[in-house]
């Protein structure tokens, strides 16, 4: 048992941190729990590692490098290797991360979230030049990873360079789930989540669908019918009596059930 | 196309026996006539030349038939690839004896047949011209022209010399004699082995031994080997691969086909830029004419082997000339980089081993399983082996495409091969390695040209650009135009590169238009280093590199720009003002052209420019017959030659 | 054997003992009490129900999720919600049960995952309605503890203190 344990976890030091981790991890990944802070804009544990913020940048020196030679590499994207230093928070690190906080702030000067950050970073006022605009959107590309993820591709990043921006071209394809725009590091996805029964998102307005018993907003006709799709496909039982009732109603529905009580209608009420 | 009975070839024999029938064949013939058909030649009508050629010697033909007598020379004719001189196209060869004509026009082609192929003398109009430091006086043998006589042709070997339509043509000139003894002498460990000896590395920018790249696959294979061979040459003024793909696209697919038999390949890839047309439908020619011909698909020579290759066309972004971006954009995705830390012969083209190497690194491979790893060694220097295809171009009066060993300098390649500066101005600087490569300066010129001592100086090899500089080019004008190409082709996922180009654009733009402030010079390299080691990928890591060498280099012109307000070679337009000075006669032509009426006089009176009105456009200065037009910056006259 | 969270509903009073200590157990921010795993409910004068999530070996929630969020611990037994959750709440659809949730709250989709081994509604119910143990029962014991009605609630806290 120890000994496949062993060849499947590697030994690094981050930060002088003696560290085990699973083979295969990346660096950014093995980070929680030690201590150390590693800023990051773009990453997700549940989505593909990207590598755009480059804010997670950490130097790195691999065993049998000379001693003054290090690396600069984006944690987020390193896989953890057998005898790898690591240094979260060196000078060059923070360098690093100052002139890319800086530069954001020059891209995004509305972003409350990119002036806390390069204030930790003792940027309070970018050197670059300030683009005029109210949008907060820095092509993090989580939006587009998010909607790929849960199957619909709706949003894709367009043009490339500077020009990039991000938008729904197919508005069918949409489904007002809102993962987007809660995933969104800076807010840059303006929405409605519920305005009298109907949500607005990336310009396309929804009908929401409420459970009648609790009330509960269960999400838009789209949302409900692409989770069934899903469900479908993903051969759960019952899809097409799949009940669309919010937690609540479907505990209740089910403790009714493995009570045996047959005869009972009224106490619903008190579900709400 | 295919063996002489109509056939595929079965067997390595097969074929070695009809190039060896080709061979003869080809000794009857007396002389050859070449038309160069790289596209330099054909903008300027070489097709038509061509065609008038082919018509004056049917009609000769038809002539002395008619008179009872036969031709006494039997030639051919073909259309090559580029002959590398494109500066003084188009271009006409004649083998064997190697007379060299430039700047043909149709109508010169009687002259031509009736003169140099009927009774062996030469039409001086159409011979080269030497330059006057050499003595002037005409060339007749291309042997002689020092732009041939310094290169050696290692890449570029059949390019100019084949018919890249033609398999037979290739064949006779000494094809797939490597592939068949590879296939039939040669295990694929012997291969790899031969290409790790040589010494080559790859010819796409990185310099990366390609043997070892190889190996490292053969390593990780485990059913499925990809082979990519990246023709999607990006890089303004850089047209080798182009050359090659266009004129000797077998030798691309031989290498190809020799590397998929080391590497067990099945299915092979080639990328090539959407620009290049002509490459595109000439390899696909060639591709179609070697699978009829049984060299390409399944079984190939009766040996067992298979390889299909197809081509796809990249969509005009400079990125997906980077491997990673390139491999996603074969897979149907968006062309951009992905992270690098997994190399790609481990997980490239759907997650599956891949080697991609550039077209001119293919191209050699034939070449060394032919005349052997040492002869390749031989060449070049001790890290960098063998040749090296360069397209030179600016200022430089042989523009074109050329090959030279390892450890050429920078002055053999510029003044010997490329003639020296136009109008022999003063060198300024040269740029290497493309949009993200760097400009070396004067001081420079000795520097033995070679991946790494390139890349030391602060520029790099890149895929062979070379754009030479005179003193009427601004330096900081020079970096902002590459920052700018650079801005239009980042693929913007990345914040360095994104917003760091087009922060380092702002920069320089302000500096350009005198707005600069002291310090911006300090801020332009912290964001400089950033961008080198903090980018994803190597479009970004190297894009600063225009700007971090002329500042290296030219650092007084930048400050000049911010604290003077002078722009040294007159080129900025808001740092210059267009002047008249007391030579001025009075024509009246600048008057005339000016767009906006900016300029006043009368008749053979002293002219004078509103400042106010000037948009400092140079119309004025470029009509001007008598030299009385000076740009002035700083108050002092700048467009005056300060070397005597 | 390890231990696992038996439920007997005819012993649940509907205290919401368990509720409360769930709420607080799970509290991500201190002060804000989260929404709570388990629930109780009163299904009619005589029927109390405690229901918590049961830990399905064909979860659901775990089948559509598309980020793999969803992931059995193998020390309890319990399947997890870790960080790659992205919010999409494909999971409280697919639930039959109504054992996935979202707190609103705090922002998080929520489920039982028996406190990583030391479930603190068992810890603090009163009656035994439920029990984190690793007792194999027999077969009369498991039918009596599932089919029994509830009964008043003292004749049970009397139960409970004799023991």
């Amino acid at each position: 048992m120890s000994k496949t344990k062993t060849s499947k976890t590697v030994h690094l030091t981050i930060d002088g941190q003696n560290v085990e981790a699973p083979k295969g991890a990346m660096i950014l990944d093995v980070t929680p729990g030690l201590g150390v802070e590693i800023p990051s804009l773009c990453a997700h544990p549940g989505l593909e590692p990207f590598g755009a913020c480059r804010l997670c940048v950490v130097e790195i020196q691999k065993p049998g490098w000379d001693d003054w030679y290090k690396q600069l590499v984006t944690s987020c994207l390193f896989q953890v290797e057998e005898g790898l230093k690591v240094w979260t928070n060196s000078d060059e690190v923070r360098q690093n991360r100052k002139v890319v906080l800086d530069l954001l702030m020059a891209r995004v000067p509305a972003s409350d979230v990119i002036r806390d950050l390069g204030n930790q970073y003792g940027v309070t006022k970018t050197s670059y030049a300030e683009v005029d605009t109210e949008d907060t959107c820095i092509m993090c590309d989580i939006c587009v990873r998010a909607c790929h993820a849960i199957g619909r591709d709706a949003i894709a990043s367009m043009s490339r360079g500077p020009d990039k921006y991000v938008d729904v071209p197919d508005k069918d394809a949409c489904i007002g789930c809102l993962v987007c725009a809660n995933l969104c590091p800076t807010n840059a996805i303006p929405f409605t989540a519920n305005d009298n029964g109907k949500r607005r998102i990336w310009g396309k307005e929804f009908d929401l669908v409420t459970d009648e018993r609790s009330g509960e907003v269960l999400g838009t006709t789209e949302y409900i019918e692409h989770v069934r799709k899903r469900a479908e496909d993903k051969g759960l039982l019952c899809p097409e009596d799949m009940k669309h009732e919010s937690a609540r109603v479907k505990r209740y529905g089910y403790a009714q059930k493995l009570s045996h009580v047959a005869d009972v209608e009224e106490p619903i009420e008190e579900v709400k | 196309m295919t063996s002489s009975n109509g056939k595929p070839f079965g067997s390595v024999k097969n074929l070695l026996k009809r190039a060896e029938k080709i061979l003869k064949e080809r000794k009857k013939l007396k002389q050859e006539i070449r038309v160069c058909a790289g596209p330099g030649c054909i903008a300027l009508g070489a097709k038509d030349i061509h065609k008038e050629l082919c018509k004056q010697l049917d009609d000769h033909k038809k002539e002395l038939e008619a008179a009872g007598l036969e031709l006494n020379v039997t030639l051919s004719e073909k259309c090559t690839g580029c002959h590398g001189m494109c500066e003084a196209g188009p271009i006409v060869t004649i083998e064997p004896e190697g007379t060299f004509y430039t700047g043909v026009k149709p109508r010169d082609t009687k002259k031509i047949v009736e003169k140099t192929l009927l009774k062996d003398q030469l039409v001086d109009p159409l011979l080269y011209q030497l330059g006057h430091h050499r003595g002037g006086g005409k060339v007749k043998h291309y042997a002689d022209i020092p732009f041939y006589s310094l290169q050696l042709r290692v890449a570029l070997r059949k390019v100019g010399v084949v018919d890249p339509t033609n398999f037979d043509d290739f064949l006779a000139e000494g094809g797939f004699q490597a592939f068949a003894k590879a296939i039939a002498e040669m295990t694929p460990e012997d291969v790899i082995d031969q290409v790790e000896k040589s010494g080559l590395r790859g010819r796409g920018g990185a310099g990366f031994s390609t043997g070892r790249k190889w190996r490292s696959a053969l390593r990780v294979k485990e059913d499925r080997v990809w082979l990519i061979c990246n023709g999607d040459e990006g890089d303004p003024g850089a047209f080798m691969d182009r050359a090659i793909m266009e004129g000797d696209p077998y030798s691309v697919l031989e290498g190809m086909m020799i590397g998929a038999y080391a590497l067990g390949a099945t299915d092979a890839w080639i990328y090539v830029r959407h620009e290049y047309p002509l490459a595109v439908e000439h390899l696909q020619m060639a591709i179609d004419k070697l699978t009829n011909a049984g060299l390409l698909g399944e079984n190939i020579l009766g040996t067992g082997m298979t390889l299909n290759v197809r081509i796809s066309r990249g969509g005009g972004a400079f990125v997906c000339g980077e491997s990673s971006a390139l491999m996603r954009s074969l897979e149907g995705k968006v062309g951009e980089p992905r992270a690098k830390y997994v190399r790609s012969v481990e997980k490239g083209l759907h997650d599956e081993p891949t080697v991609l190497n550039n077209v001119e690194t293919f191209t050699c491979v034939p070449a060394i399983i032919d005349k052997g790893a040492e002869w390749f060694a031989s060449m070049g220097r001790e890290k960098s082996k063998g040749t090296k295809a360069f397209s030179l171009v600016g200022k430089v009066k042989h523009t074109g495409l050329i090959e030279v060993p390892m450890g050429r300098t920078l002055r053999e390649i510029i003044f010997d091969i490329g003639g020296g500066i136009i109008d022999d101005r003063p060198f300024k600087a040269v740029q290497t390695g493309g949009p993200s490569g760097g400009c070396l300066p004067a001081g420079k010129l000795n520097l033995q040209v070679d991946f790494d001592t390139l890349a030391d100086a602060g520029a790099m090899m890149g895929s062979g650009g070379m754009i030479v500089m005179d003193d009427h080019t601004c330096m900081v004008d020079v970096a902002k135009y590459f920052i700018n190409f650079l801005i239009g082709e980042s693929c913007g996922k990345c914040v360095p590169c994104r917003e760091g180009l087009y922060q380092l654009y702002d920069l320089l733009n302000k500096i350009t238009n005198g707005e600069g402030k002291p310090g911006d010079l300090e801020t332009i390299e912290t964001l400089c280093h950033t961008m080198e080691v903090a980018s994803l990928c190597a479009l970004g890591k190297s894009a600063p590199y225009p700007v971090t060498s002329t500042i290296k280099y030219f650092r007084e012109e930048y400050e000049e720009h911010i604290n003077d307000g002078v722009c040294r070679a007159g080129v900025c337009p808001k740092l210059i003002v267009y002047h008249i000075n007391d030579d001025c006669n009075g024509c009246e032509v600048c008057r005339k052209h000016c767009p906006t009426n900016a300029i006043t006089g009368e008749k053979k009176k002293l002219h004078v420019i509103d400042p106010d009105l000037c948009i400092s456009c140079g119309i004025c200065k470029s009509v001007c017959k008598f030299d009385t037009i000076d740009i002035m910056s700083g108050g002092k006259i700048v467009s005056r030659d300060v070397v005597a | 054997m390890s231990k696992r969270l038996y439920v007997t509903p005819y012993r649940c009073i509907d205290c919401k003992v368990c509720e409360q200590a769930c709420s607080l157990a799970k509290t991500p921010v201190p002060g804000i009490p989260a929404k709570p795993r388990v629930q109780t409910f009163k299904v009619d004068d005589q029927t109390n129900f405690v229901l918590l999530c049961l830990q399905c070996d064909e979860a659901s929630c775990q089948k559509v999720c598309p980020t793999d969020a969803l992931v059995r611990n193998p020390e309890t037994g319990a399947i997890e919600v870790n960080d790659r959750c992205i919010g999409c709440g494909f999971c409280v659809q697919a639930c039959p049960f109504g054992c996935m949730d979202y707190d609103d709250i705090h922002n998080e989709y929520i489920k039982c995952d028996v406190c990583k081994g030391d479930p603190a509604c068992a810890k603090y119910c009163p009656t035994g309605a439920l029990v984190w143990d690793e007792k194999a029962w027999t077969d009369q014991e498991a039918k009596e503890r599932t089919e029994k009605k509830s009964t008043d609630p003292f004749s049970i806290a009397l139960e409970m203190a004799k023991k």
